[in-house]
């Protein structure tokens, strides 16, 4: 086998060209829109998932980063084969999604923190004995994946509690243990720390990393917290009104789009008389901080030069250079994007 | 079909597991439903006292047709109805999602997977009071016929279930399917009267694209009239052909399938 086949077998992934048209219709406000809009409609497309090209190799985890809107679980659940595509191809195991073929549909899993797949009203127990029966998971291997996630989760002691009377933590670690008991090759997570605090969250990415390193499947995350994004994902897609904006490793986000450092000056304790800052104002800006701190952001380019009249005009016991966290980064490349589009 | 016998009866272990758990509701729906049969009969026998035919069948032939219609209601209620009912709010609200991604056929996880087994005690009332009304029928029927009875008898229980779904499946397109709901429960009234009181163009609706003539009915025919070839004939056919093209609005109702946003 050539090198070149060696890296297309490890690719369980595939997207090119991948497109997504919705289509609304628009309506006025009040009685007479809805009057009209009776009679007369204007049909509305709108683009959810503008011809994406993507690939996912077996033991990455890819995440999905954009705001609400921005296509990432049409793209999810197109991939997952729940939905048709408008456009493009797609292939998952070397299957189109779509198609819905059983083979494909073994060899993954759908979680998604906003829905249950569990039956409310019984114990979680019960539920995996059905998916057992769905994906055909022979006796020994079922009790002893089922032993595996629910000592590692956590959760073994309440597994023959109803579904209901779970906290949100432990009902969604037992919809990790139904998504993942058949051992799927490709997985798709919609947002699987939504609501949880943070010791629930902590838990869950500790487990898909622990998860991730025995059985390599392919795995692609959505979630709104960087937190998830930065401790599960060495790679990211940046998507927004459908379109990919960045594709390539977390660590290069920063390197790319941050266009400011944030210097913070610890001053030395008892500094007595109030400090004024406003002098500092002309280097960037000045953000909120502890007592005994100051914060200011400034440009790449003015950082040696704030931070030397920082030096120079306050007492500075320490003096620290970092860069903006991923997050705010995110945020002002679809702040800035909303305001151009404007 | 022996995963899928399996598989449901996972479904009917859960089911039963969770009617259970809400007592009251599980005794109060069995009381429900035996007051529905009780009130049903009485409003027959009051018709035969007014009238000695109806439909061409006589007061012992039609509480037979009767007794098909309070099972196939029974049999309906307990496989389908809770799971149709919900299908609709599924389709609007993207609950289809996990349904989609199982390796098993999601017509078949949306159809059954919800026994009402609160409605259980109701089908062996149902089946009770068939019993009854067949034995005691003042002339022998012969265990063929009766047996080619239930047979029809449970066919036309299943083309109640594809007239249902054919009722519910353009919601993929129209998003709110409560009009149509309305229509099938509109004229799945007519299933619960004999056929011979149809004449007419209507009558050929009833008994092809629209066959709710057929679904008791026909296998009441098969029961009592001389010539059965037709009737077993026609059954098969429409209900074959109508199945078919369930099985054809449901491939293309996917594909209009939107889910929701999260």
């Amino acid at each position: 086998m050539t090198i070149a086949a060696l890296s297309r077998a490890s690719t369980m992934i595939r997207v090119r060209d991948l497109q997504k048209t919705y289509y609304v219709h628009e309506k006025a406000p009040g009685l007479w829109g809805s009057i009209r809009s009776l009679v007369a409609r204007k049909r509305i497309a709108k683009q959810a998932v503008q011809g994406v090209n993507l690939d996912v190799e077996e033991g990455e985890i890819l995440g999905l980063v954009g705001p609400n809107g921005a296509g990432k679980t049409t793209l999810v659940k197109m991939l997952a084969g729940i939905i048709h595509p408008s456009g493009g191809d797609a292939q998952v195991l070397g299957h189109t999604p779509w198609e819905r073929h059983n083979d494909f549909r073994r060899q993954i899993a759908l979680i998604m923190g906003q829905k249950a797949q569990l039956w409310w009203d019984l114990p979680a127990a019960d539920g995996f004995l059905l998916l057992k029966e769905i994906y055909r998971v022979p006796d020994e291997r079922y009790a002893k994946n089922l032993a595996y996630l629910a000592e590692v989760l956590d959760v073994t002691k309440h597994l023959n509690v109803q579904v209901r009377r779970l906290s949100l933590g432990e009902r969604m670690k037992m919809e990790l243990i139904a998504a993942l008991l058949h051992e799927p090759r490709v997985v798709f997570l919609d947002e699987p720390t939504i609501g949880l605090d943070l010791t629930a969250q902590r838990a869950i990415r500790d487990f898909l990393l622990a998860y991730r390193e025995e059985h390599r499947p392919a795995m692609i995350l959505t979630s709104h917290y960087m937190e998830d994004i930065e401790r599960l994902c060495k790679r990211i897609v940046i998507i927004d009104g459908g379109e990919f904006i960045y594709d390539g490793p977390l660590e290069r986000v920063a390197k790319t789009y941050a266009t400011q450092k944030v210097i913070t000056a610890h001053l030395r304790a008892n500094v007595g008389t109030p400090i004024d800052l406003t002098a500092f104002e002309r280097f960037g800006e000045l953000l909120p901080a502890e007592e005994n701190e100051v914060k200011l952001r400034v440009a790449r380019d003015a950082v040696a030069e704030a931070a030397a009249a920082l030096l120079a005009g306050l007492p500075v016991a320490d003096l620290s250079i970092d860069e903006e966290d991923i997050g705010t980064i995110i945020e002002r490349i679809f702040r800035e994007r909303r305001v151009e589009s404007s | 079909m022996i995963r899928y016998a399996r598989l449901y009866l996972y479904f009917l272990r859960f089911s039963f597991s969770r009617a259970m758990e809400f007592r009251v509701d599980f005794f109060f729906r069995i009381f429900m439903d035996s007051l529905f049969y009780a009130v049903s009969l009485a409003f027959f026998w009051v018709i035969y006292k007014h009238s000695p035919f109806m439909g061409g069948w006589n007061f012992d032939q039609a509480l037979v047709f009767a007794a098909g219609v309070f099972l196939n209601d029974a049999l309906h209620m307990t496989l389908f109805s809770n799971n149709l009912w919900w299908f609709p709010v599924f389709v609007n609200k993207g609950d289809l999602d996990y349904y989609l991604v199982r390796p098993v056929s999601s017509l078949f996880f949306l159809s059954l997977r919800d026994f009402a087994a609160n409605s259980f005690i109701n089908l062996l009332i149902a089946v009770t009071i068939l019993v009854w009304a067949l034995t005691r029928y003042p002339e022998p029927l012969g265990v063929e016929r009766v047996t080619l009875y239930c047979g029809l008898l449970l066919l036309g229980v299943f083309l109640g279930y594809v007239l249902n779904f054919l009722f519910l499946v353009p919601v993929f397109w129209m998003h709110n399917a409560s009009g149509l709901r309305e229509t099938y429960f509109g004229l799945g009234q007519l299933s619960g009267r004999p056929d011979g009181i149809f004449t007419g163009w209507v009558r050929r609706l009833l008994t092809s694209l629209l066959p709710f003539a057929l679904i008791i009915s026909f296998p009441t025919r098969a029961l009592f009239d001389a010539e059965v070839g037709s009737v077993v004939l026609q059954m098969l056919a429409v209900t074959g052909g109508l199945f078919g093209v369930l099985l054809l609005l449901w491939r293309f109702g996917l594909r209009a399938y939107a889910s929701a946003s999260s």
